[in-house]
């Protein structure tokens, strides 16, 4: 991106150009040339990318801040991100997923009156974005958008057998034991991978169960909720799903429905949008419906993304400024979001019945109106011990023991211990 | 040749075909993959051998033009080749001074840098990335440029040191008779006539600097710093979504370096290794 | 030079700045010190130094962006009450021992064959070398195709040829299948290195030797057993300690086949400290883990130093 200097700034139309400054209330410091650099993650939806990057060159022709925007894979950001906090030295906003506001707390500013102003215009963030970007009462981070997961159905096949879209987590067992029985069972992973956590957790919620109290210290996970879930997860097994199901990793379940193996799925629309990128005949008969619920309601796991600025960064003005360019105009937010192709889902209240939704009609259930949504560990705070449990499958390992023939009793019994040494540190 | 023996060497070469397959199945099949068409790449009644519905361009297209793979390649030839250089400029005056001159403590050094050669780098790389964030160097690949010489120069200054040894005394004390110093000596006479030698520690450290994975993934994360190895392993899946084909196509083009250097080099390859051993 | 028949010395001029560099430089102490010192300074640096700072670190609760304190061995004894690092402890001695073992036992078999008179000699020695010099990370990911969960080519030539039933194992998703693709993965990589050193071993044994032997009556067993064996000795010997402390350290294949998964069944010591060090943040346990590698290393070294290397520098 060329730089501009104040000079050409001022002799161009100076339409879009002033009304930025006078909107953002920051007049250019006289003579100084403002930049700001930006660490985001590769997008799942890699237009999203190419979205922000035409964003961003708006940005620096509109107010005249050269912006540098660097990308990482998600696996390599919390490499990165220590680093960036050791040597104290870096970029300026970085892109801050689900738990890491919480993880770096001392290391980032506070962004409330940011935040304050995008709740006054887009109503107030969803709850997994609250949870995850508000450290200890301040906002160490802007929430953006969210993926979530959803309940992703072999459409054609519901109708066939004139089954009933799930609404709970037990009409969902009623339907997989016919998907079984036509040869289109259920895929619900229980392996040691997120997917599964992602699951477990929405069905753990939604009986009323909790790993860890949202005291953020008392282990919670030997209670009869649990139980309740794992009765289900071991009936599930038995009738609805196969044994492979056990060493799934987080890509087998979109390519057993891809390929048209699994009757239904939990998982964010990747499988879909890349089943249509590819033209598999499956496609086509790929539905979305909203998240069944339970006893103790809807819930379900999503990934929330949010922007924050580390406290070491000389540019703190220029960056707010950009998250202000980027989320605060309704159009520009509306055009990020659009990019997305849905993947990527706006992460306030007033926004939830998007345009986007429209685009295709496979994305209607996805509105999911009446579900909240959680970061993994909910109802406890996303401290480091909270995110080892998470990080250490224990969940996902006490259902696969539970439907492998150790009673409920023992298996929230050893989860309990194990969730307790972490707590213990 | 009399028939039992014809049969004999047909039972040799045949016995040999398992261990060939073995060896040059996986790269059959990565390229193989790398040239499939996505419909039949994911259709599972379709042969994985063959390519029936005709190969196409598209995953190394797709590779090159959307993706940050040239920036990759570039970061690794620039990191591979200033490693190689400082190591075997390092490596031979060391291997020079410990197979030829007598000094102080020759025989530990000698026997030290070896020690270090066995030292995995997988043990250093935790404390290592924090010396490497405070010379300020994280997430950069000048990192690797100053790291990568740890483990190139002990295996440069152990292989020369056999090559030195190989060149007569005579040979040198010749010259500094006719009134070369031994820099000179070094220079003009020894290091001529250890060429091979030189070919062959440069091709090592090509390859194994090339072939580096924990310290390129430790030290460099964004996608403008990373090598051809970590940005094919960690940028072409995106979240559950993998892109096989332009998977393959990106370790196959990034293996294109060191194939070229092995077809040519074979022979190098091979003394290079054994004497590594033996010697 | 001679004047006039009579010979005067060459004014003696007081010696250059330059002339006392050069004669220093030609004095043998000096330039080896020279000479050797940017290879120690680097190696101090880079591999002394930072492996202290493995050693402080176990002994700390360092943890990502914090201060750190002093704890002693307090790492190192809570590491046993992870399930994941007593399971990391066992695969690490189960992969070493099956991989060295396997490369060792077919590593002969290979360099026996390549001993023989053979057609396309270069072609296939060439053939057989390629697997260690393609990037490893690289490779690896081809295997990881291979083994995909559904479009696996090993399963669908298993299924195939009638010896799977269907549809064929989960390779990377169940415990030991992971462990055997790992396996596999690294005897694959592995093998050239050994077949093409045990040959040089091989072929330095002189025919005559054989030769006696046949005429004394020994069969192609006991030829290879009483004289290729004994006189390979030193080349095993010193091909296997190499090959063990790689091994042992193995990180690559591990990383990108498994991850260290299926629930921990596939990682080593590196993977692990790997894990725990970068991905969790908790350096001092990362580090303690890694420094498990060490007694193997030392073992390695001192085996090394003492046997094989019998004559000194």
């Amino acid at each position: 991106m060329s730089g501009i200097t104040r000079r050409h700034f001022l002799t161009t139309t100076a339409g879009t150009g002033l009304a930025g400054i006078l909107a953002t209330g920051v007049p250019p410091v006289l003579g100084q040339q403002r930049e700001v650099s930006y660490l985001c993650w590769n997008n799942f939806a890699p237009l999203m990318d190419k979205k922000l990057a035409e964003i961003g060159q708006r940005f620096t022709k509109d107010t005249g801040i050269k912006l540098k925007i660097d990308h990482i894979a998600a696996a390599q950001q919390a490499a990165k991100y220590a680093s960036e906090v050791q040597s104290q030295a870096g970029h300026d906003l970085v892109e801050m997923r689900m738990h890491f506001p919480w993880l770096y707390d001392s290391q980032l500013i506070d962004l409330g009156d940011l935040v304050a102003d995008l709740e006054k215009k887009y109503g107030k963030v969803l709850s997994s974005a609250g949870e995850t970007a508000r450290v200890r009462g301040t906002w160490r981070a802007v929430p953006q958008y969210h993926a979530m997961f959803v309940a992703t159905y072999r459409e054609d096949l519901f109708k066939k057998a004139s089954l009933k879209i799930p609404d709970t987590w037990e009409d969902l067992y009623t339907a997989g034991k016919e998907l079984k029985k036509m040869g289109h069972p259920v895929g619900i992973p229980i392996s040691q991978n997120y997917d599964s956590i992602s699951t477990a957790g929405p069905v753990l919620w939604s009986s009323g169960g909790q790993e860890v109290d949202k005291d953020g210290k008392t282990v919670r996970i030997n209670s009869p909720q649990t139980a309740q879930m794992i009765e289900w997860y071991k009936k599930m097994f038995r009738d609805c799903m196969e044994p492979e199901v056990l060493s799934w990793d987080d890509a087998s379940n979109n390519q057993a429905i891809q390929q048209g193996k699994a009757g239904w799925i939990h998982n964010p629309v990747s499988a879909y949008i890349v089943a249509k990128q590819m033209k598999l005949p499956t496609a086509d008969t790929i539905n979305h419906h909203r998240t069944p619920g339970g006893p103790a309601g809807r819930h379900e796991t999503d990934v929330p993304r949010h922007i924050g600025i580390w406290k070491f960064s000389k540019n703190a003005e220029p960056a707010k400024e950009f998250i202000r360019y980027l989320l605060g105009k309704r159009e520009t937010y509306d055009e990020f979001i659009m990019s997305a192709d849905a993947f990527n889902l706006p992460v306030y209240e007033k926004l939830q019945d998007h345009p986007v939704l429209k685009t295709d009609a496979k994305y209607a259930g996805l509105k999911a109106e009446g579900v909240q949504y959680h970061c993994y560990g909910w109802p406890a705070p996303p401290s480091d011990k909270v995110q080892l449990i998470t990080n250490s499958f224990i969940m996902p390992n006490m259902i696969a023991k539970a439907v492998t023939g150790t009673s409920t009793k023992d298996a929230m019994v050893w989860a309990e211990n194990e969730m307790k040494k972490i707590m213990a540190g | 040749m009399t028939r039992r023996k014809i049969t004999q060497r047909l039972a040799m070469h045949l016995l040999l075909v398992p261990f060939l397959v073995f060896a040059l199945f996986p790269f059959y099949h990565m390229t193989l993959t790398s040239l499939k068409q996505n419909k039949e790449l994911y259709d599972r009644t379709a042969v994985p051998l063959l390519i029936r519905q005709g190969p196409t361009l598209e995953h190394y297209t797709k590779l090159l033009w959307d993706t940050a793979f040239l920036t990759w390649t570039k970061n690794s030839l620039l990191v591979t080749v200033l490693s190689t250089f400082v190591s075997l400029v390092i490596g031979t005056v060391a291997a020079y001074a410990l197979a030829r001159l007598k000094f102080f403590g020759v025989a530990s050094l000698g026997t030290g840098i070896f020690v270090t050669y066995l030292v995995p780098t997988s043990l250093l790389f935790l404390p290592l990335a924090q010396v490497v964030n405070w010379l300020g160097l994280g997430d950069s690949k000048w990192a690797l440029v100053v790291t990568y010489p740890t483990f190139l120069v002990p295996f440069c200054t152990w292989l020369l040191m056999g090559y030195f040894r190989t060149v007569p005394k005579e040979v040198e004390e010749c010259a500094m008779v006719d009134g070369a110093t031994r820099i000179q000596a070094l220079w003009r006479i020894v290091l001529p006539i250890t060429v091979p030698g030189l070919v062959c520690a440069a091709l090592f450290a090509f390859t194994l600097s090339w072939n580096e994975f924990i310290y390129a993934l430790t030290f460099t994360s964004s996608s403008e710093q990373i090598t051809a190895s970590v940005g094919v392993t960690s940028e072409l899946v995106r979240g559950d979504i993998y892109y096989w084909g332009s998977l393959m196509a990106g370790a196959v083009l990034s293996s294109v370096p060191i194939v070229v250097l092995y077809v040519f080099f074979l022979d190098y390859y091979v003394s290079g290794l054994t004497a590594g051993a033996i010697k | 030079m001679a004047i006039g028949g009579i010979r005067v010395a060459a004014p003696a001029s007081r010696p250059s700045l330059r002339a006392k560099v050069g004669e220093l430089l030609d004095r043998e102490q000096w330039l080896g010190s020279i000479f050797v010192s940017p290879a120690l300074v680097l190696l101090l640096l880079l591999v002394a130094y930072p492996f202290c700072m493995a050693l402080y670190f176990s002994v700390s609760n360092a943890f990502i962006g914090r201060p750190s304190h002093f704890i002693g061995v307090r790492n190192f004894i809570n590491l046993w009450e992870s399930d994941a690092f007593r399971q990391t402890f066992q695969n690490a001695f189960v992969f070493c021992g099956a991989a060295v073992g396997a490369k060792l036992v077919l590593g002969v078999s290979l360099a026996l064959l390549l001993n023989q008179q053979l057609w396309f000699k270069r072609l296939i020695r060439g053939a057989v070398l390629l697997p260690w010099v393609i990037p490893t990370a690289l490779s690896t990911l081809g295997w990881t195709w291979m083994f995909n969960s559904l479009y696996s080519v090993v399963n669908w030539t298993g299924l195939a040829l009638g010896i799977m039933d269907p549809p064929g194992p989960n390779w990377l998703g169940q415990k030991y299948y992971a462990m055997a693709a790992v396996i596999i993965v690294n005897i694959w990589r592995g093998l050239p290195f050994f077949a093409i050193t045990i040959l040089a071993g091989l072929v330095a044994i002189p025919k005559e030797l054989y030769e006696a032997a046949e005429a004394d009556g020994a069969g192609p067993f006991s030829r290879f057993w009483y004289v290729t064996l004994p006189l390979l000795k030193g080349v095993l010997a010193i091909v296997v300690l190499f090959s063990t402390i790689f091994t042992f350290s193995e990180f690559n294949i591990v990383f990108v086949l498994t991850h260290g998964g299926p629930i921990n069944s596939t990682h080593l010591f590196a993977t692990l400290a790997r894990q725990v060090g970068l991905e969790t943040g908790r350096i001092g346990e990362g580090a303690a883990i890694s420094l498990y590698l060490f007694p193997v290393l030392m073992l390695v070294v001192w085996a090394q130093l003492r046997f094989v290397r019998k004559q000194a520098y």
